[in-house]
């Protein structure tokens, strides 16, 4: 079995080289390729911590000691590997399984030992054509709409303990959303979030309003030498100030045409424009690092004024790799999209340098209080929500809410609401 | 009355029966609910416990078939013929007071003037 594995797992991972990312640099897949792809066979892994319940447990208040713990590694390194739990070791067998990433051919699976050739057929043909349906999206960066079930079924079929979570996860939140595939790659967190405001936003977030934010770039270049560092996509001809400043001048003009759309169909169409995997897309991506570059050094400026700050920030800070604004930029906010994702801690910078509160739910944390976490977690009635779906705290998709009684239009659940000062429902009998 | 997790809740009861009159062709009570675990608890004046989401009775018509059987204002319905009423929606609640085919509906109701005269008269022993 466990050869087996190797070798299956080797080939899935020359697949991902070809695919993955504009701008990946050579050798390294991104923290998510390494994890998902070589925890197969039971000898890689040793006891210890799943790194991503640590980082989670980094959000409530651990000591300094313990969330150096969880960073002392550097994004990329194979180290990940050695931090799998025990329980990781299933994902060796449902890795096969599962097709997340559309480009891929259907790998034969454990499921298939037991099943007749004319059955596999049928559903290598079956998904041939959703492929070409996807394709014929024409290089789309998120898939349309599809129901959670029939993907759950589709991608975790087998019974193992994290199959059946995992699955149970999907149905719990089923009836309330419908799933869009955001692509892949390492700057999927980023475009996962970009995808929700543009297709959602009502209207632009204060910062964006009152500042010209095209200033910024400048302003942070002046403050703090290092932009020259930053590592774009693509390649530009102007300097790299300049070029922020067309990323942030893009987004706010994206986000304001969001924000004027009259109609669902316009919105769709607004998020197809951007969506297409060309140059205009990792722009907006950019500038929201930037964004995120901007907060961070401001709150560690509150922060060593002995400011009220959020909590996050100390958490984000904690970490030996990123103890000041440029470390946390030579470090990880420069691999974002290359070789590394989002932590949590930076998916509540993220949040929090747009205003917007990202409720993300996390299919591996069903049946715990984690299952539903929000970035952060201190503005959920005052700034949009934003929903997302995790597997894993790796890769991000999309969840678009149904009209069901149960969550407004934001995904919020309702609950009963207060009156708002009337009298509460009485009745004369 | 206020739910302590993990403790039994208690709480002293008094039968009313209640007769009810017809107006016309409608069969009343004369008294108004509030209440329902889909209603905000909050707004209850009556409650000792904000949370909880009992019925309650919120207005008793003078002279009227409910005031005539011994329901006061604020009184908390505990159940209805048998039926419970603590768990319950307002509509549900509604339903199990105006059944057409019955005219007279027992009610267990609990106050807190009711538990303030069992505790003194207990402590008198």
């Amino acid at each position: 079995m466990n050869k087996t594995a190797k070798s299956t797992c080797d080939s899935d991972r020359q697949s991902k080289k070809v695919k993955t990312s504009h701008g990946s640099t050579q050798g390294t897949q991104g923290q998510k390729a390494d994890v998902k792809g070589c925890a197969a066979g039971k000898d890689a892994c040793s006891p210890g911590p799943e790194r991503s319940s640590e980082s989670s447990h980094t959000m409530q208040k651990r000591s300094q000691k313990e969330a150096k713990s969880t960073r002392s590694d550097s994004p990329s390194s194979q180290q990940h590997l050695m931090k799998t739990s025990p329980a990781e070791d299933e994902k060796g067998f449902y890795f096969f399984q599962k097709c997340k990433h559309w480009n891929e051919p259907h790998s034969l699976g454990d499921a298939d030992l037991y099943r007749d050739e004319d059955e596999i057929q049928k559903e290598l043909q079956d998904k041939q054509q959703t492929e070409s349906v996807a394709a014929g999206e024409a290089q789309s960066s998120v898939s349309a709409a599809e129901d959670l079930q029939t993907y759950s079924q589709r991608e975790w079929k087998g019974n193992t303990t994290k199959s059946l979570l995992i699955r149970k996860g999907y149905e719990t939140i089923a009836s309330e959303f419908k799933l869009r595939r955001v692509r892949g790659d390492n700057y999927c967190a980023l475009r996962a979030t970009l995808f929700q405001v543009l297709s959602q936003s009502k209207q632009l977030p204060a910062w964006l309003r009152d500042s010209d934010i095209r200033e910024w770039p400048k302003e942070t270049q002046s403050d703090q030498d290092f932009i020259k560092e930053w590592k774009f996509p693509f390649e530009t001809s102007k300097s790299k100030v300049r070029h922020l400043e067309q990323c942030l001048e893009r987004l706010k003009q994206r986000w304001e045409e969001s924000v004027q759309c009259r109609s669902l169909e316009q919105r769709e169409r607004l998020c197809q424009e951007v969506f297409r995997v060309h140059d205009e897309e990792y722009e907006l991506l950019e500038a929201l690092k930037f964004l995120m570059l901007r907060t961070a050094i401001h709150l560690h400026s509150d922060m060593e004024k002995g400011s009220d700050v959020p909590e996050f920030c100390w958490l984000l800070f904690a970490r030996d790799s990123s103890r000041c604004p440029k470390t946390f930029f030579t470090n990880h906010l420069r691999h974002v999209g290359f070789s590394g994702g989002l932590e949590q801690v930076e998916m509540c910078l993220l949040g929090y340098s747009l205003q917007q509160t990202m409720q993300v739910v996390r299919l591996y944390k069903c049946e715990t209080e984690e299952f539903i976490i929000y970035y952060p977690n201190d503005h959920k009635k005052d700034w949009p929500t934003l929903c997302l779906l995790t597997e894993d705290d790796r890769h991000y998709n999309v969840l678009v809410s149904q009209n069901s009684s149960k969550f407004d239009e934001y995904g919020r659940p309702k609950w009963n609401l207060p009156s708002d000062g009337q009298p509460s429902k009485t009745t004369r009998l | 009355m206020s739910f302590i997790p993990g403790q039994p809740v208690s709480a002293v009861v008094q039968r009313i029966e209640i007769h009810k009159l017809y107006e016309g062709d409608n069969l009343i009570l004369g008294f108004s609910i509030g209440g329902g675990i889909d209603q905000d608890p909050t707004q209850n004046p009556f409650s000792e416990d904000k949370t909880d989401k009992g019925i309650y009775v919120t207005r008793v018509s003078k002279g009227g078939p409910a005031e005539v059987a011994g329901l006061r204002l604020g009184d908390k319905i505990m159940q209805v013929n048998g039926w419970d009423m603590t768990m319950v929606t307002h509509d549900q609640a509604r339903k199990k007071l105006t059944k057409k085919n019955e005219d007279v509906v027992r009610l267990l109701v609990t106050r807190k003037s009711l538990e303030e005269t069992v505790r003194q008269s207990m402590m008198q022993h």
